[in-house]
């Protein structure tokens, strides 16, 4: 067992630090929070460039597709500060889009898609849940219909984040109904300014945006599927299950814990609601479930460095995590009480305010990306080997 | 960083485990507890001679200078196999005599332990049980060459057997907290010693030492007179965390029963396991152990390392001691009826790891460790 970081990673950490420092200025923040929702500005470009010159994102994959065969640990060490820094990066594409493009791609679209998502010039919208539901993915509606050499698309999508201004959708379509659900189901890399896609914002409770998307007899070429076809389920849960895991979500779900502690420590306010004795207790409780998450993460990783699938340890990370989270939102707000609940543009509201916004989103967590219940029934199944049930 | 066990770790568990499942089976566990025998005199011989007493110990002791996590590795198997050998107070302190004793005390001291010819014991709980040195109040006076302690010492483990008890005592009368605390060793065959047994929920034996004018010769202290203070909040991290490990352990093997039984009792004409409700309580149980084991080793690492571990350990500890018998609970739950009865095994490994997880600590009193470390602190 080796929970240490080596002294090159420790110096390639400090170097990521000295970046951010010196290129997440306080313009740099304004800007993004007044683009929040409308696509990338100027400044947030040319970091994205500058990011692609250093080579850092995919730096852990092959060099024939950008990367250059690093560590896992570094590239998890990146994700880990950039994510911290609250850089908007697309790190949801990097961990999931990228490697099934990567492991399933034609020639010409790894060598289009690849480069151009490191430089952030594509950027790709989540094209999975529908209205009919999201857990049980596979039974998706979205036809795709072949023709000579097209496929004409037909449908709706929901709660597609980032359609607004995302490049590319990574759509998932029903290509052959005849077939046993999962067997019927092919991907296609789709540019979003396709005729016949029509984008409609959904507002979520915390302020945030998410959007329907209509496809409307949608041409898209047979060049845009990825992999074979009928294949595209097996290649998308591949690619789910690694996008499950990692620094990003971790941080999700600790970052609102790590922000109060901070708050408890350096705030007047805080230091003086820290006078409780059982308000302690319970932040002391919530530190160590934070750090199961950290290490539940860092047990994911060192078996995936290591070459073993983990049959059931990113789902328990999964489950634990969001379920942190969801349960720091309430031991936190009953700490603060009635400062939890004050929102952005109240001066009394601490953290501008952000704190009621994570109360209400929080469980997007446990439902999102294969919702707890689903998870527990794998890490039963394919971890612990139980026999499958009526469903 | 690789969190997995290394080829080392991975071949003393695996020995651990082997020789444990073939030397201490469910029918000695049971004969050693029906009978009030404490422990296994050959099963201690036996885990001697494979050098097992010895580990992390000095060579010129007769010990192997291995990392830390091995003792941490071997414990945790000790906890699966619910070994009776009075294994933990021995070693926590045989490992204390080490790093604080006078080489003269190592000398005469360690290799018989490690021999498996010598059982220790220590002593810090009083009346309050309470983690924090301000609970130590035991006296002693010093009084010429000698040290004269008076008072009670509770929940004393593997007493009974021991031939040296490590007494952590207050010698300075106006002290508090960590001021004024030595840590001396008693010969439990010494004058003004008595001793209550208290039986417990685990099935083993734990002590009520009362000292009444016990007169220790200063040359017994370890380290300085007076000065202990360090050294005993070292000693408790130690039996600590080696404590979590057997708790781990020890759930690992419970929760695993349990899987099986599930895919083998049925109900309603399909296995018990099958159902998502109980599959869901699975998720929890391997969930929740796995998290403790993660806190445990990485508290295991640190000291391997000699960086501290303070938070760690009290966070592996809190932990500990709420998630496993809650995973456990389930496991009772899912084994309903049969587990209530004696004859079936689980109840071994429930009774065992659930007292203790009230030794050494409640997660109140290691939680109240872990926000000081934190830096939330009364204002
Ligand atoms: C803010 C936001 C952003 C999102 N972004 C995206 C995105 O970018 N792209 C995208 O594709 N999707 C996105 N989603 C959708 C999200 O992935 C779905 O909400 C999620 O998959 C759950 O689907 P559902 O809402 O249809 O609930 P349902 O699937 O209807 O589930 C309802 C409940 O039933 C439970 N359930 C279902 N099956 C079982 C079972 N077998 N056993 C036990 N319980 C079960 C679920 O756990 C859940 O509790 C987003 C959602 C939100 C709110």
């Amino acid at each position: 067992m080796d929970f240490g970081y080596h002294e090159e990673n420790e110096i390639f950490r400090q170097k990521i630090k000295d970046f951010l420092k010196e290129n997440i200025t306080r313009e740099f923040r304004a800007e993004v929070r007044e683009m929040q929702g409308k696509g990338m500005g100027p400044l947030t470009k040319e970091l994205i460039l500058k990011i692609g010159d250093m080579g850092w994102i995919g730096m852990s994959w092959p060099e024939e597709y950008g990367g250059r065969n690093a560590d896992r640990i570094d590239q998890y060490i990146f994700e880990e500060e950039f994510v911290r820094a609250r850089v908007p990066l697309n790190i949801g594409n990097f961990i999931e889009q990228a490697p099934a493009i990567m492991a399933s791609g034609s020639e010409e679209q790894k060598k289009y898609f690849i480069p151009r998502l490191v430089r952030g010039e594509i950027t790709f919208a989540l094209g999975y849940s529908e209205p009919s539901g999201g857990t049980d993915l596979a039974s998706l509606k979205t036809r795709a219909v072949e023709g000579h050499n097209d496929y004409v698309i037909n449908g709706q999508k929901t709660f597609t984040s980032g359609a607004e201004t995302a490049s590319h959708i990574y759509l998932m379509t029903r290509t052959d109904p005849d077939k046993p659900k999962h067997e019927g189901i092919s991907i296609f890399l789709v540019p979003m300014d396709t005729p016949g896609i029509t984008v409609r914002p959904q507002w979520t409770l915390s302020g945030g945006r998410t959007n329907e998307v209509f496809f409307d007899d949608v041409k898209v070429p047979k060049t845009t599927m990825l992999g074979n076809k009928n294949d595209g389920w097996y290649i998308g849960s591949k690619a789910l299950n690694l996008g499950r895991a990692g620094a990003m979500r971790y941080y999700t779900y600790v970052s609102l814990f790590e922000e109060t502690l901070y708050f408890a420590r350096s705030n007047p306010l805080g230091v003086e609601l820290m006078a409780d004795e059982i308000a302690r207790d319970k932040m002391a409780e919530l530190y160590c479930e934070a750090q199961v998450a950290r290490l539940f993460t860092l047990r994911s990783l060192s078996m995936v460095r290591r070459g073993i699938a983990p049959p059931y340890e990113i789902s328990s990370e999964k489950v634990w995590g969001p379920e942190f989270l969801v349960k720091s939102t309430e031991v936190i707000s009953q700490i603060l009480g009635p400062y939890n609940q004050l929102w952005e543009g109240s001066d009394l509201a601490p953290h501008r305010g952000s704190f009621p916004k994570r109360y209400v989103s929080a469980m997007v967590s446990t439902f999102g990306h294969g919702s707890t219940q689903v998870m527990r029934d794998a890490i039963a199944r394919r971890g612990l080997d139980l026999p499958r049930g009526p469903v | 960083m690789d969190t997995l066990l290394n080829e080392d770790e991975a071949l003393l568990r695996d020995q651990a485990r082997a020789f444990l499942t073939k030397e201490s089976p469910t029918a000695l566990v049971r004969e050693v507890e029906s009978e009030n025998k404490d422990y296994d005199p050959s099963l201690w011989k036996k885990t001697a001679e494979l050098g097992w007493l010895g580990i992390t110990l000095p060579e010129e002791y007769g010990g192997t200078p291995v990392p830390f996590s091995h003792l941490g590795l071997l414990f945790e198997e000790m906890g699966r196999g619910i070994a009776p050998i009075p294994i933990h107070p021995t070693m926590v302190a045989a490992l204390t005599i080490n790093k604080s004793g006078t080489e003269q005390q190592k000398q005469s001291i360690l290799p018989a332990v490690i021999s498996g010819d010598k059982i220790l014991s220590w002593a810090w709980f009083e009346r309050g049980g309470d983690i924090d040195l301000s609970s130590v109040q035991l006296e002693a006076i010093v009084e010429g060459d000698h040290l004269v302690l008076s008072g009670t010492k509770l929940f004393v483990d593997g007493y009974h057997h021991a031939d040296q008890c490590l007494v952590v005592c207050r010698s300075l009368a106006d002290s508090e907290g960590n001021e004024g605390i030595s840590l001396v060793l008693v010969d439990t065959n010494s004058k003004g010693l008595s001793s209550d047994r208290l039986p417990t929920m685990a099935g083993d034996i734990q002590d009520a030492v009362s000292f009444d004018s016990v007169r220790v010769p200063l040359s017994n202290v370890l380290g300085e007179v007076h000065n202990g203070g360090a050294a005993a909040v070292s000693l408790l991290e130690t039996a600590v965390i080696l404590n979590c490990s057997m708790i781990v352990g020890a759930s690992h093997k419970a929760i695993e029963m349990t899987f099986s039984y599930a895919k083998d009792r049925e109900a309603f004409g399909q296995p018990i396991g099958s159902f998502q409700a109980i599959q869901h309580m699975c998720a929890n149980m391997v969930t929740w152990v796995d998290g403790a084991t993660m806190l445990t080793h990485e508290a295991l690492w640190k000291i391997s390392e000699g960086l501290p571990a303070t938070i760690e350990i009290a966070s592996a500890k809190a932990f500990c001691n709420e998630r496993c018998p809650a995973a456990l609970r389930e496991g009772n739950q899912i084994h309903a009826g049969i587990a209530q009865i004696k004859e079936y095994d689980l109840q071994l490994w429930y009774r065992r790891s659930a007292a203790w997880c009230m030794r050494l600590g409640t997660s109140i009193q290691h939680r109240r460790i872990v926000a000081r470390e934190i830096g939330i602190v009364p204002s």
